[in-house]
């Protein structure tokens, strides 16, 4: 990539995430073993936007929290910025599906949150704060709470908390799922602006094609479960990409989409198959 | 005017209209209920029909209530008697809250100690609390300490599991997210677990300073030198039963201020939850 680009807080090389033969099992409820994930092997580049997408239950989102550290592998490597995770580290942050937001802290409070963990005195991470509002476009929305605001401008806060820690990583889950189709479109292109502001590394899973292929510069397709990396496509559409609306209609577009469509079908119709009852 | 904003304010004018009508129409209906109440009672108790040596009387229990008041008690003034309980209610009430939060939430977030203590902690609960009043009585004597223990063991265990509960109930996602934002296990409880276990904690709190007047009370008929279970216990002896109602009359009011007070601090403390619909139609 030949743009230029912005300094993160960390050294960019920190921003590298690689998977080698990652497996995790889990003991379900019942006492059964099951795994989610299977032999997994991705590398994310510094910088890179990297897009998951598989059908439901394929373990995209297991993926991610073993990255961030929230859990652990079962067998394996992952590894960030060339060092084997262990435990939360600092310098990544996660945007979670569902809403993660205190609902007893105001939208200020809420953002100023990771800072104020870190240390940071209270007065500074309110200023960071109103600063990463007035980005996502919320200024004037400090002192509500989250209960007031609509579902996309929570989806805003939950960014801004997320990206105000200057992550080197950003791992997106699903975020923008719950929301209806045009809040979405627009706060994919805010993501993508936000994004290009400090280039972080960013693991975005979906189960949205068309939202990945927008986003992404590297989309990988899982398998249905036990979830393990099927195909890579690189994305080769130039950025900025501008409206993820419009872009939906280059032939180049439609022609990613259209073989990587061809790679995802299966595994689609497999989970389906799976939950409706069908045989293996 | 328009006619379009004219009639979006006559339908708000009549909604305020029907609201002002409706709380007169419940204020009239509470004070008859009183009235039938306390009227028929009087009336029964003049006729003989219920007989005021064992039940009282209205103007009796009035009578009596006056004569606290210019008279006092045999024990002092009734003030004073009222304040002794209050304040062993009161002591009782917060260690036993303040007791209930801590092991509340230490048993729910460690969870080797809620399976090491969970059994002889129900064990406890099942036991008839009040009868510890006589230990504490034997061991403590007739001062307020044993009052005080009482209530604060009453207190303990409705705040307890309300609070247990309350970590249990805490949203994952909120603690996972505070984790990867940086939050120190201690913060993660000040930020996450306390205020999210606070809902189920202010619930307790009504049920609980009710528990605190109980254990004063009853501490105080077991064996007290002063206080208004002392009170109903002498009214109790002297065949008084318009004593026992006046005390009874006394410790309502306190409750309901005490309701009153705890009511102000739950909408302080919870004043970020949106209004529920349930809620709003009980004001």
């Amino acid at each position: 990539m030949l743009q230029e680009r912005p300094t993160t807080a960390q050294d960019p090389a920190d921003a590298r995430i690689e998977l080698e033969g990652v497996t995790k099992r889990f003991l379900t409820p019942a006492g059964e073993p099951f795994t989610a994930l299977y032999d997994v092997n991705l590398v994310v580049d510094p910088g890179q936007f990297c897009a998951i997408v598989g059908p439901t239950g394929c373990g995209k989102s297991t993926t991610l929290t073993l990255v961030s550290g929230l859990d652990r592998q079962s067998a394996g490597v992952v590894r960030v910025g060339g060092q084997p995770v262990d435990g939360i580290a600092r310098g990544t942050s996660f945007v979670f599906q569902a809403d993660a937001l205190m609902p007893w802290k105001t939208v200020l409070g809420n953002v100023a949150m990771g800072p104020i963990f870190h240390g940071v005195p209270k007065k500074t991470a309110h200023i960071a704060a109103r600063d990463w509002l007035r980005r996502v476009g919320l200024a004037g929305f400090e002192n509500h709470h989250p209960h007031q605001l609509s579902g996309g401008m929570r989806k805003r806060v939950a960014l801004a908390s997320a990206l105000i820690n200057e992550p080197s990583i950003l791992l997106m889950d699903e975020p923008f799922g719950a929301l209806d189709v045009q809040t979405k479109a627009i706060m994919s292109n805010e993501l993508l602006a936000l994004w290009e502001q400090t280039r972080p590394s960013v693991i975005f899973v979906t189960h949205d094609l068309e939202e990945a292929i927008a986003l992404a510069d590297r989309v990988v397709v899982m398998t249905v479960g036990p979830g393990t990396v099927k195909d890579v496509y690189e994305i080769d559409l130039p950025r900025p990409r501008g409206a993820v609306q419009e872009i939906r209609f280059e032939p180049r577009f439609l022609e990613l989409h259209q073989q990587i469509w061809e790679s995802l079908r299966d595994e689609v119709e497999r989970a389906y198959a799976r939950m409706a009852g069908g045989s293996r | 005017m328009t006619s379009f904003a004219l009639a979006e304010t006559s339908i708000a004018e009549a909604a305020r209209r029907r609201k002002r009508r409706r709380r007169a129409l419940v204020w009239t209906a509470r004070a008859l209920t009183l009235l039938v109440i306390l009227g028929g009672w009087e009336f029964f108790a003049d006729k003989k029909i219920v007989d005021p040596f064992f039940y009282g009387q209205p103007s009796g229990i009035f009578d009596q209530l006056k004569k606290w008041v210019e008279h006092g008690t045999a024990y002092g003034s009734i003030w004073l008697q009222i304040w002794v309980t209050l304040k062993e209610a009161l002591l009782g009430f917060v260690y036993g809250v303040a007791g209930g939060v801590v092991f509340g939430v230490a048993l729910g977030q460690v969870r080797f100690l809620a399976d090491v203590l969970g059994p002889y902690i129900k064990i406890v609960n099942a036991l008839p609390r009040i009868v510890l009043g006589s230990i504490f009585f034997v061991a403590f004597g007739l001062g307020t300490t044993s009052k005080v223990l009482l209530a604060s063991v009453l207190v303990f265990f409705v705040v307890f599991f309300n609070a247990f509960q309350g970590v249990r109930e805490v949203d994952r996602n909120l603690v996972a997210n505070a984790r990867v934002l940086g939050a120190s296990r201690w913060q993660v409880i000040r930020n996450v677990v306390l205020p999210s276990a606070l809902v189920w904690i202010i619930a307790s709190l009504h049920v609980a300073f009710g528990f605190s007047i109980i254990g004063a009370i009853v501490g105080e008929f077991l064996g007290a030198q002063k206080g208004l279970g002392l009170v109903i216990a002498t009214s109790q002896n002297n065949f008084n039963p318009d004593g026992v109602f006046g005390a009874m009359v006394i410790i309502g009011v306190i409750a309901l201020t005490a309701e009153a007070f705890i009511e102000q601090l739950e909408r302080r403390l919870l004043a970020w939850r949106p209004p529920s619909p349930t809620e709003s139609g009980l004001a």
